[in-house]
């Protein structure tokens, strides 16, 4: 495999992107989790889309923007419901859930009517909704790599913050952690890594891979520091299959990346589960073992 | 409801040596009304550097608003409110107070964090912006964790804890910035007596070893009244502000008036279950 990658181009664009992807999708998703927001991905990656076919729209109808990568109107979509998401969790403290499906349906109703309204693309849209990690082209690479150096430096500059205010928002806020700011760019962070996934495993999977590796992890973990260890080794493991599927077997990349990040979270909770077991059996035998010496 | 006001004016019974040093906490006829319910009334209050305050008082009688007011997160009506002599609002450095929260320990018992990561997060907004945690800091976190006897717990799951036990985690978490002031919401809901009673063994060692001012919300009237210097009792308004002796002596009138009913008020633990 190693050859093939030196090989070709879009072999090794593609394994730089999977890496990349595989690395921040599970740092962010990590806090998104815990916090009980992983919907949000959800919600913004439709958004996402619709900022896709704005962006394909514009391509078809003005020559200006042909050179323009439709990814950058997702990006500008996304990171605008990054914001409102902020506004309508405000709006609604206690339905904070609220803005999911708001988002969510405005999103993907706005990019079904832009598609119907172009009257159809040259360009394959289910490349967008369901990720081909080796069509990964060079502009597209070059966002990755971009993405990829700003969500890990404000996740590792506010790591210290964002778990704070993941494990307790309301005493994080007290002792001083500005809440609001560190939450809108967190927001905005999210919006960026949706973007940047796209490509990879699609818009409809791009909640999958940053959820289920963090699902898994948690199973393992007793500390913050091992989850999000354990998160970013299974995304890995997933996003390499995806390739590996893709190239071997022609298979989509988005759609192997979740189906392994799925083998992989029950494999670990059965096997979580099977352990205990286990334990359990020595130790009730060790404990017999022990009244028989006694008695 | 008969109202009688004991003691709410700013001439408070002295108790000990505390009328000397600075107040901690004032608050001057403040009166607060979410939309339309009026909450508090009128409420004077003061807390000194090092001095150990109850606040008792049925449920609902407006306990965790005064907190919040005092936090800031709440604006009062009328009145005014000196966090260390600043506007609450306008008050910056939270790491001088700890709080912990009634709803501390509703926290997602599945979260990946041990009792170090916690604890350590108390010191992040001290730290400030960009700053790392450094060698220091970590055995900072260390010595708070080992004040609230958690030592052997450091490296443990948080939801691995008992309710007692994670209660501590909080206040080490409150300690760990060496706070001048300790606020606590009802810290003893949902925990065994046994640990209640070391609970509150812990408040007061902290508080004569290094001079912690105490604001403690709680309804456990029996429990209290053997470790505090000050209770101040509210029902809306306040009922009476004094010390735990003045409090002992006219206590059954006390409670009647703020209750609105007899209470009784057995020494120590299992008091009056009416207030829930
Ligand atoms: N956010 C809120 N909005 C409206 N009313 C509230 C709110 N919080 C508390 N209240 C009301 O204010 C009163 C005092 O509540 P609270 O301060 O929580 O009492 P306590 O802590 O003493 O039990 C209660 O009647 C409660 O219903
Ligand atoms: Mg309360």
């Amino acid at each position: 495999m190693i050859e093939m990658i030196l090989h070709y181009d879009f072999m090794q664009r593609a394994l730089i992107a999977g890496m990349i992807i595989g690395v921040i999708s599970p740092m962010v998703g990590l806090f998104l989790v815990v916090r009980r927001l992983s919907l949000i991905a959800d919600a913004l990656s439709h958004v996402t889309l619709s900022g896709v076919a704005a962006g394909l729209l514009l391509q078809k109808q003005f020559p200006v923007f042909q050179s323009w990568n439709p990814l950058y109107m997702g990006m500008v979509f996304s990171l605008t419901a990054s914001i409102f998401v902020d506004r309508l969790r405000h709006l609604y403290r206690s339905y904070q859930e609220l803005a999911i499906p708001v988002i969510l349906s405005g999103g993907i109703g706005l990019g079904v009517v832009l598609i119907s309204a172009a009257d159809g693309f040259s360009v394959d849209v289910a490349g967008y909704l369901f990720g081909s990690i080796l069509a990964v082209g060079e502009s597209e690479l070059h966002v990755i790599i971009g993405v990829g150096i700003l969500v890990t430096t404000v996740i590792l500059l506010f790591y210290k913050e964002l778990f704070a205010l993941s494990f307790d928002e309301e005493s994080a806020a007290l002792s001083g952690i500005p809440r609001r700011s560190i939450n809108i760019l967190f927001n905005l962070v999210i919006a960026l890594l949706i973007t940047a996934s796209i490509r990879v495993v699609g818009i409809l999977l791009v909640s999958g891979l940053i959820t289920l590796p963090v699902a898994a992890s948690l199973q393992l973990a007793s500390s913050f520091r091992q989850a999000m260890f354990w998160s970013i080794a299974f995304s890995q493991v997933s996003v390499l299959s995806g390739l590996a599927a893709a190239y071997y077997f022609d298979w989509s990349s988005g759609g192997t990346i979740v189906l392994v990040s799925v083998f992989i979270l029950i494999l670990v909770s059965s096997g979580k589960r099977l352990m205990h077991v286990v334990n359990r059996q020595i130790k009730s035998r060790t404990h017999s073992r022990h009244q028989e010496g006694s008695s | 409801m008969r109202e009688i006001e004991i003691c709410v004016k700013e001439e408070l019974p002295d108790s000990g040596d505390f009328h000397m040093t600075k107040p901690v906490l004032r608050m001057e006829d403040v009166s607060f009304s979410y939309e339309n319910q009026t909450v508090l009334e009128h409420i004077h209050l003061t807390l000194r550097a090092g001095e150990f305050l109850a606040l008792v008082g049925p449920n609902g009688s407006g306990k965790s608003t005064l907190l919040k007011l005092v936090l800031g997160s709440l604006h009062p009506d009328s009145g005014n409110i000196f966090l260390f002599g600043s506007e609450p609002r306008q008050f910056r450095e939270g790491s001088r107070i700890g709080y912990v929260s009634q709803k501390a320990n509703s926290f997602n018992q599945d979260f990946p964090a041990t009792v170090r990561e916690v604890v350590a997060s108390g010191l992040y907004g001290k730290l400030g912006l960009f700053r790392r945690m450094k060698q220091q800091h970590w055995e900072r976190v260390n010595q708070a964790i080992e004040q609230v006897g958690l030592n052997d717990f450091a490296d443990r799951n948080i939801g691995r804890l008992s309710g007692g036990q994670q209660q501590r985690v909080f206040i080490a978490r409150a300690l760990v910035s060496d706070p001048e002031l300790l606020i606590l919401d009802e810290p003893t809901v949902g925990v065994d007596a046994h640990s209640a009673e070391e609970f509150y063994k812990l408040l007061v060692h902290l508080h004569r070893q290094k001079g912690l001012s105490l604001l403690l919300v709680t309804h456990d009237i029996g429990a209290v009244t053997a470790y505090v210097d000050r209770i101040a009792c509210l029902n809306r308004r306040l009922f009476f502000h004094g010390n735990g002796e003045d409090f002992s002596r006219e206590k059954e009138r006390i409670l009647t008036d703020a209750y609105g009913h007899p209470i009784h008020v057995m020494d120590h633990r299992h008091e009056e279950n009416v207030s829930s």
